[in-house]
């Protein structure tokens, strides 16, 4: 025990001796996420606003006499040319394409006249049509924007105009006011987009703090030659093993937590009010433990899976090549959680490594985690974590391995 | 006392390997049949040319290699089945095993200090002897990275002695030091062995061997070819001086592996 507390203690003094190393595992990739999750942010409320305020240039072709009357009321900005039907649209289209034109409206010849003459089924109804790009986000708002606020105004005019009592066409109201009908148990809805996102944030950010720790600290003091003189102390191999994995664990649980928090700044700022939600998230002292024991092992299981590959590596490059289908396999059981029902699954899933942890997180944050796949969840991972122990145990045990020889 | 007996240790080539060393077959007999006995009191040398075999014993001694065939003791303990208690009782240093650059020598003498179960009293204690006769005292607190190589050299030493090992082991001892550190080291050494230690070094110089060594082990292709006082080397050999002597044996053992 001395052992590893000893190689715990050092292991942990060399990372937080070295200013480069604390700059470029911890706060380096923090600052860096907020800053990218801001700049993104920033960049999509900007265009937001933009698009907001541009002023779509439109082209109306036989537009009936009262529909600039329409505009006028409902206030409608925009630079308006009005075409006659003898005039040709092809240069207005091809601006839209361009992106020069937003929005290009036709209404049928004889418009108003059709709908005066109208009399029973049967009759000709006219018929407006809009040409927009919808690749271009200043002719998209504009299309959606003249079609709400406009022809709808004016197709609402020309009913009261048909009907005198325009009520008598509306026959009910579907919820007036939609937000009163909401409902929702307010934490399981925060949860539901947490769950989506959370567990594969941080798998990822655990895995990938395992990864560039792990690398140095064992394959890098097998390059540099230290490893050997630790290897010649009088004390279990397994003792440095255990002493290794266990400051891994906390360096790496320390750099998720790190990058989880500027995940979430990051998002805020992101998105605004979406993670005010979490605001609303309530554990239940059980749903702490819960978490905390799934976090344990699978930092546990994470970090020996970067260790044995490291162990075996003989320089750091050998070992950033052998990490990467890992990660990749990490990546993969955490995405698949994002992406599928919200189905029960059976307790067999939650056997599965890696993706077990994923969806037991995702169910613990919603609240359906039951007591039985917390145990198969947890049980797995623990169960290959110490396998890989074992194995890594008998690769420094392994002169091979340990000395190329 | 370190005790080896028909040591044989086979090395199993990778493809790779065998490419390299333009050979057919996969494995390599990096020491053959080797018994010998380095006692208390005495500076045993291990001499030969690159590739002998010198690095190999002695890293079997110092247990990070296993034997093939054979069996070493030191100091009773088998390197196999009791090799915690041998790696308590060796210091070993060689050129390949360094210390962590990222510390200071003090440091890295305290934490190997109390990898040996040493108390901060008995390291303290220590640490004022060797760093005093190895003159660490101005860079201790340096980092390793920062040091010279001459300086880094010493502080491995002291490092590797910091629990007083009764037995020490030395993989070419003097390599790529300067004139005074060698000599430096090689006072020391004597020091031990007066000090009734019993220590074991190789190398291929062969002034080293003869002014240092009590006892010389000539190892050509992985087989301990003579063994003796350096008189006794040169009388066997009819020899006017060990380099004379070694070439004599090399020609005639050299030969009989081709």
């Amino acid at each position: 025990m001395e052992g590893i507390k000893n190689i715990i203690k050092k292991e942990l003094t060399r990372v937080f001796t070295d200013k480069k190393l604390v700059i470029s595992l911890f706060i380096l990739p923090g600052v860096l996420i907020m800053v990218m999750y801001s700049i993104m942010g920033g960049l999509i409320s900007n265009l937001e606003k933009d698009i907001e305020a541009h002023i779509p240039t439109v082209y109306i072709q036989n537009a009936p006499e009262d529909f600039g009357y329409i505009i006028d009321i409902v206030d409608y900005s925009g630079h308006i040319t009005y075409l006659a039907s003898s005039d040709s649209t092809d240069s207005i289209t091809d601006g839209i394409l361009k992106g020069d034109i937003d929005l290009l409206v036709i209404f049928d010849e004889d418009f108003r006249e059709t709908i005066q003459s109208y009399k029973e089924i049967g009759d000709a109804i006219p018929e407006v049509r809009t040409f927009y790009n919808p690749t271009e986000d200043y002719s998209n708002a504009a299309k959606g924007n003249f079609t709400a606020s406009v022809l709808y105004t004016y197709q609402q005019s020309l009913l009261a105009e048909r009907f005198g009592n325009i009520e008598q066409l509306q026959i009910f109201h579907i919820d007036r006011n939609p937000d009163a009908g909401i409902i929702v148990d307010e934490s399981k809805a925060s949860g539901k987009f947490l769950a989506m996102l959370l567990p594969f944030l941080i798998n990822i950010m655990l895995f990938q703090g395992a990864m560039g720790l792990g690398m140095d600290s064992i394959t890098g003091e097998k390059e540099r030659g230290t490893l050997a003189s630790m290897l010649l102390s009088p004390i279990k191999r397994s003792e440095i093993v255990f002493g290794k994995l266990i400051s891994l664990g906390i360096l790496t649980s320390l750099s998720a937590v790190i990058y989880t928090v500027s995940v979430v700044i990051g998002i805020q700022r992101l998105s605004g009010g979406a993670t005010g939600l979490m605001g609303n998230i309530k554990f239940t002292p059980v749903q702490i433990i819960q978490l905390f024991a799934m976090l344990i092992v699978l930092v546990y299981l994470y970090v020996s899976m970067v260790a044995l590959v490291a162990v075996y590596a003989r320089t750091q490059k050998e070992a950033g090549t052998y990490v990467t289908p890992l990660y990749i396999l990490v990546m993969l059981g955490s995405i698949m959680t994002m992406f599928s029902s919200g189905a029960e699954k059976g307790i067999e899933y939650y056997a599965i490594p890696i993706y077990n942890g994923a969806i037991a997180m995702q169910d613990l944050l919603v609240g359906e985690l039951t007591m039985a796949k917390f145990g198969v969840t947890v049980g797995s991972l623990a169960l290959v974590a110490f396998l890989l122990t074992t194995l890594i145990t008998r690769a420094f045990n392994s002169e091979r391995v340990m000395f190329n020889a | 006392m370190i005790q080896i007996n028909d040591l044989t240790k086979v090395y199993k080539l990778t493809k790779k390997q065998m490419t390299e060393q333009k050979t057919k077959k996969n494995m390599m007999k990096a020491v053959d049949k080797l018994s010998l006995r380095a006692k208390p009191g005495e500076i045993y040398g291990l001499l030969g040319p690159n590739g002998a075999g010198k690095t190999t014993v002695l890293r079997c001694i110092a247990t990070l290699l296993k034997p093939t065939q054979g069996d070493i003791t030191v100091k009773g303990y088998d390197t196999v089945k009791d090799s915690e208690n041998v790696r308590k009782t060796i210091g070993f240093l060689t050129n390949e095993i360094k210390l962590d650059p990222q510390f200071s020598p003090r440091y890295m003498f305290g934490f190997f200090g109390r990898l040996h179960g040493l108390n901060e009293e008995a390291i303290d204690k220590r640490r004022e002897e060797l760093f005093d006769y190895f003159g660490i005292k101005d860079f201790e607190d340096k980092k390793i990275d920062e040091l010279s190589s001459g300086m880094k050299q010493k502080a491995s030493l002291a490092v590797s002695l910091v629990h007083n090992p009764e037995v020490i082991i030395f993989d070419e001892p003097t390599n790529g030091l300067d004139i005074i550190t060698a000599r430096n080291v090689t006072d020391y050494l004597k020091l031990l062995r007066n000090e009734g230690k019993t220590v074991i070094i190789s190398t291929h110089i062969m002034t080293e061997a003869e002014k240092l060594c009590d006892r010389i082990g000539i190892i050509i292709n992985g087989i301990l070819v003579t063994e003796g006082s350096l008189a006794e080397i040169l009388e066997k050999t009819d020899s006017k001086d060990l380099e004379d002597a070694f070439f004599e044996l090399f020609k005639i053992y050299n030969k009989e592996e081709e």
